[in-house]
């Protein structure tokens, strides 16, 4: 494995900035193929956050969203609320690894004194739009020329084969077992089953089921593998001394990261090929918050395959590199009994694949103690992004 | 976004980024760009070297790596690879520079008898996909070697 100053670095981000937190959170239903639009399913999470924070879309002068998708941006904000009022706006922010730095760009605005409340939406239908091959994950890469080229011709496409061929050099280096990727995803089953709102709800799955399942591409098993969904969800944020007078229990945003490989956006040239950015975006995160890893009570992270989870984890300094086979058996992740309750919603895997969005509100739902699998006393919630050659951290925690 | 040619998923041999390579792969050369100025390998292609803006000279190889790792695909992703499941799609470390990773087929072998980090070597293979028909592009793809010097 390369040193790390060789192979990334973490974005400087100012830890001076006066405090925010997240003070509303939407969701929409999740669901397997809706028939809706990702604009409609944005709409509606947008109106559930800014209602549950207590405000009207009139309040709202900030939002964020992802301008690689953008479908729910300022102008379906407008043309939904029939508003017109000027808003501080920025394409960056919205689901994925940028679910966790949204708030640090709201941070800066409200600093600015450019906004108050800024909106943070990210929608998705790929669920309907796979009918109609018109979308989704693997048609987002096979768009690129580099890919179509030397990639795709190859086999070496979509998703499942890159992170598959991670997880296999992951095995190699590490010695990582199929039954330690499984307790991964037993855990992610069990808090879906306690999740009313998760796709998997009611389909319980154990160990031998995972062995059991079918290889999509051996050793990476369906049931190591995300859904695809419809769903979305928002969350609102507002300095920290507003927040104080909301409605609901602030989730403070206590240290934000951003980490970049500089290996480029190609899954098949990451130098540290079994690494995440996590090793440059989380040490910032946790110095921004005066916490370590040890005072988590709730990770979440951007888990589209079991052996992503398992390298943030390390990376994110829960445990030494190479031993999070090890770390995740049994109960570790278990929100009632483990040593890192892990996301506690079911994540991609079994909640639904709404990109990120929703481990982020688990994590101010922790925060609050309203999670459906709650984590007694929950004091620090984490979410780790992820989206290949970019990783970012979100600590929050409680008004302290 | 969608994907308009419609020889895809064979590679698009005109692509000027990348025709060099399938240029080589017909006449049995594997071919790597490397920066005039460093000698850096540069994969994938670029416009110039992203060390030093050098150009890039598109420099035969070995042919020789190591299987980094692989993928037993069981399930087809296109249509394309409906009639070729399962495969083996791999990545292979160059000899010269293990940073240069190529997506590759590794052909003429079972999966149960690949070993990580063994020595591979290049063949050229015509690539054909029956969702393509009378098309073909030679393209590199690696055997299992044996070490050399
Ligand atoms: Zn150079």
């Amino acid at each position: 494995m390369p040193d790390t100053a060789d192979w990334g670095h973490a974005t400087e981000l100012d830890a001076g900035l006066a405090p925010v937190a997240i003070t509303g959170i939407g969701e929409t239903a999740y669901t397997k193929a809706s028939g809706r639009t990702a604009r409609e399913i944005g709409a509606e999470a947008a109106q559930r956050a800014i209602a549950d924070a207590g405000l009207t879309p009139a309040d709202i002068d900030g939002i964020t969203w992802s301008g690689a998708f953008a479908d729910f941006d300022v102008d379906a904000f407008h043309e939904h609320f029939g508003t017109s009022h000027e808003m501080w706006t920025s394409p960056w922010g919205g689901g994925m690894a940028w679910a966790a730095t949204a708030p640090y760009l709201a941070a800066q605005a409200i600093n600015d004194g450019k906004a108050r409340h800024v909106l943070n939406v990210f929608p998705v239908a790929w669920a309907t739009q796979r009918a109609s091959m018109t979308g989704g994950p693997g048609e987002v890469h096979a768009a690129q020329s580099l890919k179509q080229n030397l990639e795709v011709p190859f086999g070496w496409f979509p998703q499942p084969v890159y992170f598959d061929s991670i997880m296999r050099r992951q095995m190699i280096e590490f010695g990582t077992l199929p039954e330690q990727f499984g307790a991964i995803a037993v855990a992610c089953r069990r808090h879906a089953n306690l999740h009313p709102d998760a796709v998997m709800h009611g389909r319980p799955m154990t160990i031998d089921d995972y062995v059991a399942a079918p290889f999509l591409a051996d050793p990476l098993r369906l049931l190591d593998s995300c859904l695809i969904s419809d769903g979305g969800a928002a969350y609102v944020t507002t300095s920290v001394e507003r927040a104080r007078d909301m409605p609901n229990t602030p989730a403070v945003v206590a240290g934000v990261g951003e980490g970049y490989s500089s290996s480029g956006g190609h899954w098949a040239l990451q130098r540290a090929f079994t690494s995440t950015p996590q090793v440059f975006s989380a040490p910032g995160a946790f110095a921004m918050a005066g916490l370590s890893p040890a005072d988590v009570d709730v990770l979440t992270v951007y888990d589209p395959f079991t052996v992503v989870s398992l390298m943030q984890i390390e990376d994110m300094g829960f445990c030494p590199k190479g031993e999070a086979g090890r770390f995740v058996e049994g109960d570790t992740l278990f929100h009632d009994a483990g040593k890192l309750p892990f996301n506690t919603h079911g994540g991609l895997l079994s909640h639904a694949y709404v990109l990120g969005i929703a481990h982020v509100v688990e994590c101010v739902k922790q925060l609050r103690g309203v999670a459906p699998a709650q984590v007694p006393d929950c004091q620090v919630a984490v979410y780790g992004g992820y989206t290949g050659h970019m990783a970012s951290t979100l600590v929050l925690t409680k008004d302290r | 976004m969608a994907i308009k040619r419609d020889d895809f998923p064979l590679p698009d041999v005109d692509d000027p980024l990348t025709a060099p390579f399938f240029a080589g792969a017909a006449q049995d050369e594997l071919l790597i760009p490397r920066c005039e100025s460093c000698g850096e390998y540069v994969w994938y292609p670029q416009a110039t070297c992203p060390h030093d803006g050098g150009a890039l000279v598109w420099t035969p190889v070995s042919g020789r790596g190591t299987l980094f790792t692989w993928a037993v695909v069981q399930r087809a992703f296109l249509p394309a690879f409906e009639d070729q499941v399962p495969f083996v799609t791999a990545l292979v470390a160059l000899e010269e520079d293990p940073a240069v990773r190529l997506c590759t087929y590794v052909v003429d072998t079972a999966p149960e008898h690949l070993v990580a980090d063994s020595p591979v070597e290049v063949t050229f293979r015509p690539l054909e996909f029956t969702t393509v028909p009378g098309r073909s592009v030679m393209v590199p793809m690696f055997v299992p070697g044996s070490a050399q010097p």
